[in-house]
């Protein structure tokens, strides 16, 4: 990265100072080996929203099969972490008792029968799939929508305790939802650096009655939102996705796709009425020779909407099992998805968990304070306002709320060089496919303009601060250059 | 002839004017005025993003209604029947705050650009000027007298998400300051009198098939069910979910368990349209929409003779347990009323008076024997520190000389323990006097009666002055005379001794031993003189300083009581005027407490009398709810366990199923 003492670095070292502090306090010092130890796991990503908003499908989707959710006797709530490991299995935590993981057709299931009555809070489950190597997933119980009711909520607490990124999901954004986004706001840490939040339209075939252009409005309206300020101040994004057709285009099998393609066929004189509801698709008489279990299926997995954006996607073109496949992910808004987590979260890995290792820190010196926690509070504090990386993240912040007054372009342009559509040399300068030498033409004009508007004394303090901030980027997009091969 | 529930209306109007509550009767006079219109009025409402407007648009068979992934409905819309289609948007004069007195603005736009029109008044005029829209149009279903509202969507948490809240009433009360419910807390306060469910007849909640009801949900239809006797839950979107009849279970089952009897309707707008577009009956049938209508329509028919009753039989209800609940306070009340509080506190400052008196007069009494004992103690003292000194003294001097001296000492020492004891006697005193003030400081009467005592200056004078003892002085026959005897005595027993030895009588040695025998003898004569004149100067002294004494006691004395006196005379006084003023207003109390209890006990009746008369009303009203319950939906039983037929066949049931036989 371009810091100069990398902010992974000097957190750890916050980190074990914090350990000689703390050493007799075995409570708290384990506390801080597990935040030490985080550094080297993968970036933990919670999938959370209120109650039905489609977490589980989506973490399906997220990981190509169907895992989630495993069903809990006595509907206890449960965490469920995903990761990665060679051999399939499931452990019970506190608890601490392992459970039966067996594969099915397209994804795995956690046998419960041997389920012990004993109160369990987290359910580990490892499966080996690409989609975890960087990231490990957590379903978490429902956020209650409280709304009338106090909205710190333990759930909530215990989501952005144990979490590095929050996919915030809902299926209507009101204003409920903000009372999360809000809450993930609080702490010295996390106003420092908002940067851990996305959040997720999900559900977005259901939109506008299914009409087949419900996605492209879903996005719309993700924009939309996006563009409100007390939306774009909480998160980093607004993504619209549908959980349900891209887990269908995710594990497509070529039975349903079968029946799709019989579908497509049938002339839509006769089909398009069938396709008006649920009922009349699994009813009698259906034009197709398609039976009714395939029928119901088909609706099981895609839903009425993804049904009709097959059969339509089918009829214009995507006629193999892999086409279908890949336009529904398209379509759904899921690439959308894990473009933005990968941009947003995965990119900024380390950036990531140190601010999660810090905010863990802020928490545990706030509540335990003894002789020493001035010189490391004074520590935090330094590390958050000189690190680079957490600069750059705040600039961004600030560009967003537009509280950095530069016009359009400028603000456009110091939100890219800063690193909001990416952290890679290339996204930060805005081009797609580059050859070296316009790389260095491009930096070497960007990093000339921001230090003239750094030392341009027209601009307000806070300007000259901000461009100060791109200036340093620019240069470590050129120490980058300089060290590629 | 008038209906009975209009008789009902009217006295309930009359029974509010009577307790002053114009909010009541001008809510009461509002909806019977609604009532007696033919038309009838479905508010359509419910969560934002449920499809409410779709419905609407689906009831009506045309896109009156902006529905969409976008803004949710911020301003309501009603829709009427018309001739030809138009559209009206309705707004408070430019300018004008909305109030009580503003007079709308009605502008006419095309009925196509409306609900762009709506956005761009929204947008341009921040405050949210635009109350309502209205648009008409020629339908079959509209043209009896339905008039459908869709109103904007409650938020479980207030205002709207996204951006575009709805603000027409910029904080005021409703635009014509109909409260929109009498138990408060309602979530539609903010909303537009036209979208407030008490304007309503019939209230539609719309509810996704995609979950089931939410907490929200329940709370809003238990609110509404205590004014609105038809109620209809719209179940939407059922075309998109595959297992939508589990959604219809569970919530008939949550809508029992909460005890709202409200039938529940599975409807798809996307099928209705689709019928109308493809003029197919079979998928009309099928969206549901022939079942909710049927029950609209079936409402409307009824409104005169099931509706309105049953509605009235509710509210009245409702306003009969508001009006009864301050008098049941006021009867509750009634046991403790203010003359006769101030009675009890009468004598309740007198017990304390009386006890009072005598705390004080006891602290008096034992202050004042303690003064006296101490303070003669310390007079004793005083006077035998003064006798020791004399006796010391006189153990020394010789009075013959000293007494000049020793006689002013003796007076100052007398005058100075005069005044330390007098002064330390003043100080008692004052102390007595605040002791005793502080029995009686709870009355605000903390004033110490004015009192003061001088040192007796004269004291001295006073005091016979001691007078000289009469001592004897050793004159010089007396010498001569006992140095007479002394030399006799030696000469003669010297001169006898040494006539033995041959000499005569008088002889040397017998001279010279008479002549010390002289000496001795007058200094024991002056000897014996002077321990004589001590003992009379001492006897002297003591006889002066016992005198000094007894009439010091006494004056101290004296000065005690008679501050004991004053201080007694001051507070009897006192609290003989405090006693008056305590009576004094026990008496008036008691009075005003007798005036009191008269008023109470024609309070009580009345309060009585009213409550009397609302049980009766309470009772016509219940027997208006009754009637309606029995023939309609026979409480929430039947709704509940009525879903099968419903479910199965829409239409035919809608003709004739359980809900209408009026």
């Amino acid at each position: 990265m371009t810091g100069s003492p990398p902010l992974g670095q000097s957190v750890r070292a916050l980190l074990t100072n914090a350990l000689e502090l703390y050493h007799d306090s075995p409570a708290t010092a384990g506390q801080l080996h597990h935040q030490l130890s985080r550094f080297e796991e993968p970036l933990r990503v919670a999938v959370t929203g209120p109650w039905r908003s489609g977490k589980s499908t989506l973490v399906n989707a997220l990981m190509g099969e169907q895992v989630a959710p495993v069903e809990v006797p006595d509907g206890q709530q449960v965490f469920t972490w995903y990761q990665d490991g060679s051999a399939p299995h499931a452990v019970a935590y506190p608890a601490g008792y392992e459970l039966p993981v067996s594969r099915t057709a397209d994804g795995m299931s956690v046998d419960v029968r041997r389920w012990q009555p004993a109160p369990v809070n987290d359910l580990v489950v490892t499966w080996p799939t690409r989609t975890l190597r960087h990231t490990t997933l957590v379903d978490t119980p429902a956020v209650p929508d409280a709304g009338v009711e106090a909205p710190p909520t333990a759930v909530a607490d215990m989501i952005l305790r144990d979490v590095d990124v929050v996919l915030y999901l809902t299926r209507d954004a009101r204003d409920t939802d903000l009372h999360f986004l809000q809450r993930a706001q609080a702490g010295l840490v996390a106003r420092a650096a908002p940067v851990n939040l996305l959040l997720v339209l999900s559900r977005a075939d259901e939109l506008g009655g299914g009409r087949l252009d419900a996605l492209i409005a879903a996005r719309q309206l993700a924009r939309r939102q996006h563009r409100d300020p007390r939306v774009g101040s909480l998160c980093l994004g607004v993504v619209a996705v549908s959980g349900l057709v891209a887990l269908a285009g995710r594990v497509l099998g070529e039975p349903d796709f079968a029946a799709l393609a019989t579908l497509a066929a049938t002339p839509r004189a006769e089909l398009d009425g069938f396709l008006l509801s649920t009922d009349r698709f699994i009813g009698q008489q259906f034009p197709a020779p398609v039976a009714v279990e395939a029928r119901r299926a088909l609706l099981d997995r895609l839903g009425i909407f993804g049904v009709r954006l097959a059969v339509t996607l089918i009829r214009t073109g995507s006629d193999s099992r892999a086409a279908l496949a890949a336009e529904l992910v398209r379509r759904s808004g899921l690439t959308d998805l894990r473009e933005a987590v990968a941009r947003c979260f995965v990119d900024r890995r380390e950036v990531l968990q140190a601010r999660s290792a810090l905010a863990a820190l802020e928490s545990i010196l706030h509540t335990d304070p003894r002789p020493g926690v001035e010189r490391l509070s004074a520590g935090l504090e330094h590390v958050l306002t000189t690190s680079h990386d957490l600069r750059e993240l705040r600039l961004l912040a600030w560009l967003r709320l537009h509280r950095v007054g530069f016009d359009g372009d400028l603000a456009a342009e110091a939100r890219r060089l800063v690193g909001e559509n990416g952290t890679g040399v290339a996204a930060r300068l805005g081009v797609d496919r580059p050859t070296t030498a316009e790389l260095w033409r491009l930096s070497a004009d960007a990093l000339a303009r921001w230090r003239e508007l750094a030392d341009d004394p027209v601009l307000r303090l806070d300007q000259r601060r901000a461009a100060q901030v791109v200036v340093r980027s620019c240069e470590g997009i050129q120490a980058r250059l300089r060290h590629r091969p | 002839m008038a209906p009975v529930w209009l008789d009902v209306v009217d006295e309930t109007v009359r029974v509010c004017a009577a307790h002053g509550r114009t909010d009541l009767v001008r809510r009461l006079q509002q909806k019977r005025a609604q009532l007696l219109d033919s038309k009838l009025r479905v508010l359509v409402t419910g969560e934002p993003k449920q499809g409410k407007s779709q419905l609407v648009n689906a009831l009506i068979n045309a896109a009156v209604c902006p529905a969409g992934d976008g803004p949710t409905t911020s301003v309501p819309t009603v829709v009427h029947h018309a001739e030809v289609p138009t559209a009206t948007l309705v707004h408070t004069a430019a300018g004008e705050p909305a109030g009580p007195a503003a007079v709308p603005d009605r502008t006419p736009v095309p009925v196509g650009e409306l609900a762009s029109r709506i956005n761009a008044s929204q947008a341009g005029r921040p405050d949210g000027a635009v109350l309502h829209a209205e648009v008409g149009v020629p339908r079959g279903l509209l043209a009896s007298g339905l008039v459908l509202v869709d109103g904007p969507g409650f938020d479980g948490d207030g205002s709207g998400f996204n951006g575009d809240a709805p603000g027409f009433n910029g904080g005021a009360p409703n635009f014509d300051g109909d409260a929109p419910s009498f138990g408060g807390g309602e979530p539609a306060s903010r909303v537009s009198p036209v979208a407030s469910p008490a304007r309503a007849d019939v209230v539609v909640l719309v509810s996704d098939a995609t979950r089931e009801l939410s907490v929200a949900e329940v709370d809003l239809l238990l609110r509404m069910a205590r004014e609105h006797p038809h109620i209809v839950v719209a179940l939407t979107k059922i075309d998109l979910v595959p297992h939508w009849r589990l959604v219809a279970d569970r919530n008939r089952q949550h809508l029992a368990s909460a005890g709202v009897s409200a039938p529940l309707v599975p409807v798809s707008a996307t099928l209705r349209l689709q019928a109308a577009q493809a003029n197919d009956q079979a998928i009309n049938a099928e969206s549901g929409f022939p079942e909710l209508i049927a029950r609209l329509i079936r409402s409307h028919r009824a409104k005169r003779d099931v509706l309105a009753p049953a509605t009235v039989g509710l509210l009245v209800s409702t306003v009969i347990q508001q009006l009864a609940t301050p008098l049941r306070a006021g009867l509750s009340a009634a046991g403790a009323s203010e003359p006769l509080a101030r009675l009890h506190e009468a004598q309740r400052a007198l017990d304390q008076l009386r006890r009072c008196s005598t705390s004080w007069q006891n602290t008096l009494g034992d202050e004042m024997a303690n003064l006296l004992s101490d303070v003669e103690y310390d007079l004793r003292d005083r006077t035998r520190q003064i006798l020791r000194e004399v006796d010391e003294a006189f153990d020394a001097a010789d009075p013959l000389r000293a007494w000049g001296p020793f006689q002013s000492w003796l007076e100052t020492a007398c005058t100075d323990a005069a005044e330390a004891n007098f002064a330390w006697l003043v100080q008692r005193c004052d102390w007595i006097v605040n002791r005793v003030a502080g029995h009686l400081a709870g009355y605000g009467e903390d004033g110490v009666p004015e009192w003061s005592v001088e040192t007796p200056g004269a004291l001295s004078e006073r005091l016979a002055a001691i007078e000289q003892p009469n001592v004897e002085r050793f004159t010089p026959l007396q010498m001569a005379f006992a140095g007479l005897r002394g030399s006799y005595i030696g000469v003669l027993m010297f001169g006898l001794a040494t006539t033995l030895a041959g000499m005569p009588l008088i002889n040397p040695i017998s001279l010279g031993a008479g002549a010390l025998f002289a000496g001795k003898s007058i200094r024991d004569e002056s000897k014996s003189l002077l321990k004589r004149r001590q003992a009379t100067a001492k006897s002297a002294a003591q006889r002066h300083v016992d005198d000094f004494f007894l009439r010091l006691n006494k004056e101290c004395k004296d000065t005690a009581r008679w501050v004991q006196h004053l201080l007694r005379d001051h507070y009897t006084a006192l609290t003989e005027q405090i006693h008056d003023g305590i009576v004094h207003s026990a008496r008036t109390a008691k009075q005003a407490a007798d005036a009191d209890a008269v008023e109470r006990d024609q309070r009580h009746r009345d309060i009585q009398a009213q409550m009397r008369r609302l049980a009766v009303l309470y009772e016509r009203a219940q027997q208006l709810a009754a009637a309606r319950a029995a023939p309609t939906v026979g409480g929430p039983a039947p709704a509940v366990d009525g879903p099968a037929p419903t479910v199965a066949g829409p239409a035919p049931v809608a003709a004739d199923g359980p809900g209408h036989r009026a």
